[in-house]
């Protein structure tokens, strides 16, 4: 085996080290000055939102209020819904790194009935896909039911059974999944804060247990509750003194909730309670008034109005009045023991009512007395009920499926690509480990080096999206200010895994292992190239005085790029496009005609030049190039003849990376190993052809090194 | 030791709590007695600093006392607003009739009209129209710093009569169009109390409640009463289950002198604070609540008189020159 020279100072290794820990100081400042959230920003971009599109039908708008902030909607005066905007709510950076803003509406029933975009600066949608695609894609969630879970699936794929499905836009996969989490996660907090929902993992009423119970046990336990209220109560309420009897009842009130098996079968026996139940809507709830006392609860009224003058619920924020079209007149009692009592009302509260059966409720009894002087007076007494903690379960596993953290959703649906993008990183790990013996068989390098790249553009280009670009880069700068969220980065697994690779691949072997092996549009060029080359195309040699002032080129792109992310983050995306990735990788040039012209611009010009786009204009490429000033590993070996007494690995490298001098120029460098292949090929390498035919001959000199 | 909290908003009120009540209980001779420890909220209600002082022993129970209080403050303010588009009271206004109203709203505006009976209409819920005459007189450029023309204010004086309010549970109306309420000379009494049903309801026995009227429940931690301090005077008024009120005119004015506020009288539609501030004591903070308000335009002999009506309410008016008139039981 050929020894490992290298021509870097001693002692480089260290220095490296030190480069890295720089970098991470650099990095920990840069995560200092976060920037501030715009908390509701609602209420700014409210005027400009087109109410009826997000809420059908509403006409008006409350002030934006409540933790967290969400406006009220109404349609003549009543409330109809709730608009909340997404980075209010929760905190949702997209692909750029950052914040989207949907403006969500939301009914009473805690379903979406519309989304908009307000704001965002995904790099896809800037340029790459037109707004009738995202609205489709917003479109999915109205009529969405937040109590069901989520999944965004791709074109042709399947939600699992009980869930709802929503079709990513095609080539915006994690753009979709951001604004899905955003939409949905923001709705259900909103939701669930004002009660339209119930808690994802929040108790749960058990309905169905039963066991047998007469009157007595039934209010000892709490299932039912009696209170009574005496004229002095009402009159000490009223700031009043109590009138002649002050300890006459009033109300003698019995409270009960029906709903369960174990309170409503009890009180009312099998048939009834059941078919009581088996009209009802999903979610409703029944409860009982019943009483006597001088004072009656039902009132007079009802009949005429529809609505029971003296009787309203009340749970938390809620004001529920109790309508006749609820009502459930009931004769008797079927429970052993039970009193004789006046009236007994069952009442109906349905979904839509926002009660929620395990926490406490109340009724307010009106109660009108007469003053002294003749005019009304009431005063609203309140009774208070709360179903039994045995009636309670600890966690509802049908309450709200939960759904995996969003990034381990989206490792566990690119299982398969993961799995081949291992075995591709494995084998071009084998392909730098095995370099020196590879470069000696021509013939495998012949085909291998063309199957990769053609595997690297079809599969990990156009297949998984796994284009690495410059957006990245800046992605990571821009979070570094903003606030890092590891859950971001690992949302696409792909582009993930490859960062590390890379990351790990720069530092020891330089740029080239990415640019030359695992870069989707480097591959495409080099293919092209060697297309152009087998049908005979005229070839462009660029001089190295012009080479030489052309590599710059790319290194100011890249400085440029990173002080726009820096001072005016929303011009990036549009500037990026420098890069041809979206255009030809992403959208495979199915785009306007402007970017598919400069794409193609670019491949044209690659038939006649090898790689144009990696050598004189890629930001990436100059960003890897920087990172790579001293690999820590120069397998890359040379001769001492190099460049002294032969120039043809600088000559025959193909990106122009190997100097006059013979020194390989790891910025520019794509590790192709054709120098390593014309190094052990004793019919090219001058040195190796003197040594074989002196071997063969037996009179050429000797040149050993 | 004594703590002291002084609050300072609207309704300027200090609250003196005795030492115990607030310092956690330390003693050794109450080993016996389970500690209560204070447990603390503040928040807003109804626009004002609001804050919920209850002494329990078990932190967690205490906190969801707390809430189910606090919920209740929500409730109420989503129906007595004037600043929430949906709330009943804009409903009501805007409509002049409100059906299927809450309770709440049915109560009140019966308690309101109880109080501008015995008032003799120093207090009225009607003088909503009087705000708008004032607040549009000196929003307009160049206006006359006298205040609105009294032929102004007499066109709007018909449309003041609380007599003309149906409070029916089954729907509340305006018997004149073009009339308007507002709630928030009792509201925040009535708020009090209704909350104070939800303290007691899930046991809380002993509470200093201040949603811009204070209501103690029980007593200080110490078993005497609660300390409650008038703002500007030395005056210091023990309560235990009673509430306590304070109006005073120069909270929310229309001119740059001061001269025109929020306190209407509703009898002859001028703004009438004849006081610094008016703190009147009662057993609900409704009544104090609404008392106040009607006191802080009336004449000292008209007070006697109307403080005739309420056995057990007491009023002290805070005069311009600092001195304290104390009127009732």
């Amino acid at each position: 085996m050929p020894s490992v020279t290298s021509k870097r100072p001693a002692g480089s290794f260290a220095w490296g080290w030190r480069r890295i820990l720089g970098a991470a100081a650099v990095a920990i400042l840069l995560c200092l000055p976060r920037s501030q959230a715009g908390a509701d920003d609602l209420a700014r971009v409210l005027p400009d939102i087109a109410l009826n599109t997000l809420v059908p039908g509403a006409d008006a708008a409350g002030p934006v209020e409540g933790d967290p902030p969400a406006a009220p909607v109404l349609r003549r005066g009543r409330q109809v819904g709730l608009i909340l905007l997404t980075s209010d709510v929760v905190a949702s950076s997209g692909y750029s790194g950052k914040p989207v803003k949907i403006a969500v509406g939301l009914d009473l029933s805690g379903k979406i009935t519309g989304a908009a975009i307000v704001e965002h600066h995904e790099p896809i949608l800037v340029l790459g896909i037109g707004k009738p695609h995202l609205d489709a894609f917003l479109e999915q969630f109205r009529g969405f039911d937040l109590r069901r879970p989520v999944r965004v699936v791709s074109e042709g794929e399947q939600a699992p059974p009980g869930s709802t499905g929503v079709h990513m836009v095609t080539g915006a996969s994690i753009t979709s999944l951001v604004f899905s989490d955003g939409i949905v996660r923001a709705a259900r907090l909103v939701a669930r804060s004002r009660g339209l929902i119930g808690d994802a993992d929040g108790p749960g009423l058990d309905i169905e247990s039963f066991r047998e119970a007469d009157w007595e046990s039934l209010v000892r336990d709490g299932s039912v509750r009696h209170l009574t209220v005496t004229a002095g109560d009402v009159a000490a309420r009223l700031g009043e003194e109590a009138g002649a009897e002050p300890e006459r009842v009033m109300l003698d009130i019995f409270l009960a909730l029906v709903t369960p098996a174990a309170i409503g079968q009890n009180l009312f026996g099998f048939q009834a309670h059941s078919a009581l139940l088996a009209g009802l809507p999903d979610g409703s709830h029944v409860i009982m008034v019943a009483g006597g006392g001088a004072y009656s609860f039902k009132g007079y009224t009802f009949a005429r109005t529809g609505v029971f003058d003296r009787l309203q619920v009340v749970q938390g924020e809620r004001t529920i009045r109790l309508r006749t079209d609820m009502y459930r007149p009931v004769e008797a009692f079927a429970a052993t023991a039970a009193p004789e009592v006046r009236d007994i009302g069952l009442f109906i509260l349905g979904p839509d009512s926002g009660f929620d059966p395990v926490r406490p409720w109340r009724v307010d009894v009106m109660v009108d007395t007469a003053r002294p002087d003749g005019s009304a007076s009431g005063v609203a007494v309140p009774f208070e009920y709360q179903v039994p903690a045995s009636l309670i379960r600890a966690a509802a596993p049908v309450a709200m499926p939960a759904e995996p953290p969003l990034w381990r959703q989206r490792w566990e649906a690119e299982r398969t690509s993961i799995v081949i993008l291992g075995i591709t990183l494995a084998v071009v790990l084998a392909i730098l480990f095995l370099h020196d013996g590879l470069a000696r068989r021509p013939r495998i390098m012949q085909w291998l080096r063309p199957t990769l790249l053609l595997f690297t553009l079809v599969y990990l280009g156009w297949t998984v999206n796994a284009q690495l670009s410059v957006l990245n880069v800046l992605t990571v700068v821009g979070a570094l200010i903003n606030g890092f969220q590891w859950d971001f980065f690992l949302m696409e697994p792909t582009i993930f895994i490859l960062w590390c690779f890379v990351a790990v691949t720069v530092l020891f072997w330089g740029r080239g292992v990415f640019c030359g092996w695992l870069c989707p549009f480097g591959a495409m060029q080099e293919l092209l190239h060697r297309l152009a080359i087998a049908f005979g195309v005229a070839q462009i040699r660029i001089p190295y005085r012009l080479h030489e002032r052309l590599l710059p080129l790319k290194y100011f792109i890249f400085l440029g790029l990173v002080a726009v992310a820096l001072g005016i983050p929303s011009w990036v995306e549009i500037l990026a496009e420098v890069e041809p990735f979206k255009t030809a990788i992403a959208l495979k040039m199915m785009r306007e005609g402007r970017f598919v012209f400069y794409a193609l611009a670019i491949v044209g010009l690659s038939l006649h030049l090898e790689r144009p786009f990696c050598r004189y204009l890629c930001p990436l490429g100059a960003g890897l190039a920087i990172a790579s000033r001293n690999p820590m590993f120069d397998w890359l070996q040379r001769r001492r003849q190099c460049g002294t007494e032969c120039t043809l690995c600088a000559s025959r490298c193909p990106v122009q990376a190997v100097h006059a001098n013979g020194q390989v120029d790891q910025h520019e460098c794509i590790y192709c190993l054709s120098c390593q292949t014309l190094y052990h090929d004793d019919h090219k390498c001058p040195p190796l052809v003197a040594r074989r035919r002196r071997r063969e001959g037996g009179q050429q000199r000797e040149d050993r090194p | 030791m004594t703590a002291t909290l002084r609050l300072t908003r609207r309704r300027a009120i200090a609250i003196v709590a005795a030492a115990a009540g607030l310092a956690a209980l330390p003693s050794a001779g109450r080993a016996t007695v389970p500690r209560h420890t204070l447990y603390r909220w503040t928040g807003d209600a109804m626009g004002a600093r609001a804050s919920i002082a209850l002494l329990h022993p078990d932190r967690d129970a205490a906190e969801h006392i707390v809430t189910a209080a606090v919920a209740e403050v929500r409730r109420l303010e989503e129906i007595f607003s004037l600043f929430r588009p949906a709330s009943a009271v804009v409903r009501l206004n805007r409509d002049g009739r409100l059906d299927a109203p809450p309770l709440d709203l049915v109560a009140l505006l019966r308690a309101a009209e109880a109080m501008s009976s015995a008032t003799r209409g120093a207090f009225d819920a009607t003088v909503q129209p009087l705000w708008h005459l004032y607040r549009h007189h000196f929003s307009a450029p160049g206006a006359d710093r006298n205040g609105p023309s009294a032929p102004a204010i007499e066109a709007c004086r018909h449309l003041i009569d609380h007599g003309a309010v149906v409070a029916d549970s089954g729907a509340v109306a305006f018997r004149r169009p073009g009339m308007s309420i507002t709630l928030n000379g009792i509201a925040q009494g009535f708020v009090t109390d209704r909350v104070a049903d939800v303290l007691r309801a899930r046991g809380a026995e002993r509470v200093l409640l201040d949603l811009g009227e204070i209501r103690a429940l029980g007593a200080a931690a110490d078993g005497t009463p609660w300390r409650i301090g008038v703002e500007g005077t030395d005056v210091i008024l023990p309560v235990t289950d009673m509430a306590v009120a304070t109006s005073a005119g120069r909270g929310t004015v229309f001119d740059a002198a001061g001269r025109f506020h929020h306190l209407f009288d509703p009898r002859d539609g001028r703004c009438a604070a004849r006081y610094r501030s008016v703190t009147v004591t009662a057993p609900t903070a409704t009544v104090a609540d609404g008392l106040s308000t009607a006191l802080s335009v009336v004449a000292p002999h008209d007070a006697v008189e109307i403080l005739k009506g309420f056995s057990r309410a007491t009023a002290h008016f805070i005069l311009a020159d600092g001195r304290v008139l104390r009127i009732g039981a």
